[in-house]
């Protein structure tokens, strides 16, 4: 049969790319498909139940949050975890994992790729994270993006889970498909005043919608005084949010029934909205409420995309940041940091992060100001004088800022800072490179410490 | 003039919460900053639906693009300040519209079913939606005899823009207007349009003093500018150069 020797070229490769020592990327992913377009169809009969997580930003940690979840009481889940969320991304994941049956598919698809992907695998929820303007040289307008993907699943038998307080989002409840809603209610990280607010224009009616407050870029309580279209009523909501630097502690209502003091390990408000997306399609799932919370409790990521590492001396975080209402709401989260600090920004302008780095300049920096205790802004990648630039718009003082495109030597340098945290803020295709720099230093520097610890041992003796 | 005379430019950013794609509010920010740093006041004016307000008070002028429902939105209501906009134009006042922006000066964009969907019609040049996008980044060298020649950005647009006016620039490296004729933009008087994202100004910081200069001189008759220290913008202007020049 045809499959068996797409999936054995895709094994090939996988071992090929290993021999000369790469990972395991999209490309198997590619490869097999090639030689079997049906290959997602495979997938598809595989898994007993899928999900599909799709929208522009959080696609990753909700999918990671929901496979960390549902893999406490299931088997058998595949899933994309590392972000390679085109069909060859799927692809991979299955190439690599191989098995007959899967209890669950947890599918991270990217909205360039969703219309493609739904011909082939047939999901039982489809999560909408939020849509926001991201590498618009490769989608067009966000209104286009969300209309293929409205229109992709006119034709599917899924029920929506849906971000309630995103109005292109909320848009979708016109599929009349079985929905689902969850949102953020308002917090001390929310405001009136939104600087940049991608659509606050009424996807039905194009009328300017009117906010109550916002929680992040368009994501608040909106209303439209002209067709009355506001967010739908929420099934799962975050209520009394206790927002920290270390993340978030609040609590859930889920129709009635409240979950009190979860705690979330990642800061900021997006990360509420992607823990609360991984929980509601749990627990639509039919995942048990305490074993799902318990594992939302102990989820920890280790993919740079959103990673702590700890230094003998200092504490060192990576947040992928690639684009303007991520990195805006990145650089907030750090204002509620108070320690002595140093950030890093890598800039690369390749195809995988958007040739067009235009976008820092519709991020929020202002925010750079509400910093404390901020020692230097570095910043490095293809475009680092770019990044800085933008920076010294922002009227922060010069002397702050360093600039050196090497990625390597500038990270070497921002760990040698006197600092107690480094910030690294790092777009797609410097996440993986930057994290790697990272763990080799964290590796020399330990077995550094060792060896000291080991001579003053001896001297001692 | 007098010393005591603190100098002040009314910059009217248009629409800014409909016509707001690819960073080009960064324009706004570069001309707002540097006037700063040289003691000049700035009144930035947010200009949008549901006001009506005399644009006569205005020194400079920033348009940039916005999606096609954007765009459609913005057309009633900025039709209402065409004749308006014409005399500042003709009186020298400073105009810089980026993309959309730039089309929408023009007298109609066709789109590619073959619509035609009107312009502005301060100028009788037409933009054509054709095959495929330009997109990447782009080098031209300006024909304003600013320092240095080259102005460097990033383009992305799928309509070409055809006419007969003295070009912003002659291209080097990427599309420009249409793909075909090598010129890029269009400068008339003291209203630039440009498909130059990037945004356009803080990495030409040469440009952005040549319209606030503009500015000055029409509202002042200032002569010249006090220099900044330039070397960022330089040297992400050089970078450019250094990645995408060949």
């Amino acid at each position: 049969m045809e499959i068996t020797g797409a999936v054995l070229v895709g094994k090939l490769t996988v071992i090929g790319l290993k021999s000369v020592g790469l990972g395991a990327t999209a490309l198997p992913g590619k490869m097999a498909i090639k030689i079997d377009p049906n290959l997602l169809s495979v997938v598809d009969q595989r898994c007993k139940k899928k999900i599909i997580i799709t929208g522009t930003n959080g696609k990753t940690t909700t999918t990671n949050l929901i496979h960390h979840i549902l893999s406490s009481q299931y088997k058998n889940v595949l899933s994309n975890l590392k972000g390679a969320n085109m069909e060859q991304g799927i692809a991979s994941a299955f190439i690599n994992d191989t098995k007959k049956e899967y209890d669950w598919g947890v599918f991270e698809v990217d909205e360039g790729s969703f219309q493609a992907v739904v011909k082939h695998i047939k999901p039982d929820f489809v999560v909408i994270t939020n849509f926001f303007r991201d590498q618009l040289d490769r989608y067009g307008e966000i209104e286009n993006t969300s209309a293929v993907i409205y229109e992709a699943i006119k034709p599917l038998d899924t029920t929506l889970i849906l971000n309630a307080d995103d109005p292109m989002v909320a848009k979708f409840k016109e599929l009349h498909k079985k929905c689902v809603y969850y949102g953020v209610e308002e917090n001390e990280l929310s405001s009136k005043n939104q600087r940049i607010v991608e659509s606050r224009f009424c996807p039905i009616c194009s009328h300017e919608l009117d906010y109550e407050y916002f929680n992040y870029g368009q994501l608040g309580k909106y209303h439209c005084n002209n067709c009355g279209f506001q967010n739908p009523d929420y099934d799962y909501i975050f209520t009394n949010i206790r927002a920290g630097p270390d993340g978030n502690l609040c609590d859930i209502d889920s129709r009635g029934e409240i979950f009190k003091d979860i705690h979330f390990n990642y800061g900021g408000i997006y990360n509420a909205y992607n823990c609360l997306a991984a929980l509601t399609s749990c627990l639509e799932a039919g995942m048990d409420a305490s074993k799902a919370i318990e594992r939302t409790e102990n989820f920890e990521y280790h993919l740079g995309r959103m990673e702590v590492m700890e230094f003998p001396d200092k504490t060192v975080k990576i947040t992928l940041s690639k684009n303007p209402i991520g990195l805006s709401e990145v650089l907030k989260s750090i204002t509620l940091d108070k320690r002595k600090k140093a950030l890093l920004f890598i800039l690369n302008d390749n195809p995988a992060d958007g040739r067009d780095i235009s976008w820092i300049w519709d991020a929020d920096l202002d925010n750079l100001h509400q910093i404390e205790n901020m020692k230097y802004i570095c910043c490095s990648g293809r475009r680092a004088e770019d990044i800085a630039l933008r920076v010294k718009y922002t009227n922060i003082s010069p002397d702050l800022i360093k600039i050196n495109d090497k990625m390597r030597k500038s990270i070497e340098n921002v760990l040698k800072e006197d600092v107690e945290i480094v910030y690294i803020l790092p777009t797609y295709t410097a996440v993986f490179q930057a994290r790697d720099i990272i763990l080799s230093h964290l590796k020399n520097r330990s077995s550094f410490l060792l060896n000291i610890k080991e001579l003053v041992e001896k001297l001692k003796t | 003039m007098g010393e005591e005379i603190k100098m002040e430019l009314n910059i009217f950013h248009m629409y800014p919460n409909l016509l707001n794609l690819y960073g080009d509010g960064g324009n706004v920010l570069c001309l707002q900053r540097r006037c700063e740093w040289r003691g000049i006041n700035t009144n930035i004016i947010d200009f949008t639906l549901n006001q009506e307000q005399d644009l006569s008070e205005g020194d400079l002028f920033f348009i940039g693009g916005g999606s096609d429902r954007s765009q459609n939105i913005v057309y009633p209501h900025i039709l209402k300040y065409k004749n308006q906009m014409e005399n500042l134009i003709e009186d020298d006042a400073v105009v810089l519209a980026i993309c959309g922006g730039y089309q929408f000066l023009g007298e109609s964009y066709i789109d590619a079913d073959g619509n035609q969907l009107p312009g502005l019609g301060l100028f009788d040049y037409y933009t054509q939606s054709e095959e495929g996008r330009l997109i990447g980044n782009i080098i031209t060298e300006n024909q304003l005899k600013l320092k240095p020649q080259t102005l460097v950005g990033f383009e992305n647009h799928g309509g070409r823009t055809y006419h007969d006016f003295k070009p912003l620039g002659v291209v080097k490296k990427g599309y420009g207007n249409n793909g075909k004729d090598g010129k890029e933009g269009m400068v008339y008087k003291n209203c630039i349009g440009t498909y130059l994202h990037g945004p356009l100004l803080p990495k030409n910081p040469h440009l952005a003093d040549y319209l606030i200069l503009k500015a000055l001189t029409r509202k002042y008759g200032v002569k010249d500018l006090a220099a900044l220290d330039d070397k960022l913008e330089y040297s992400a202007h050089e970078k450019v150069m250094k990645l995408y020049s060949k």
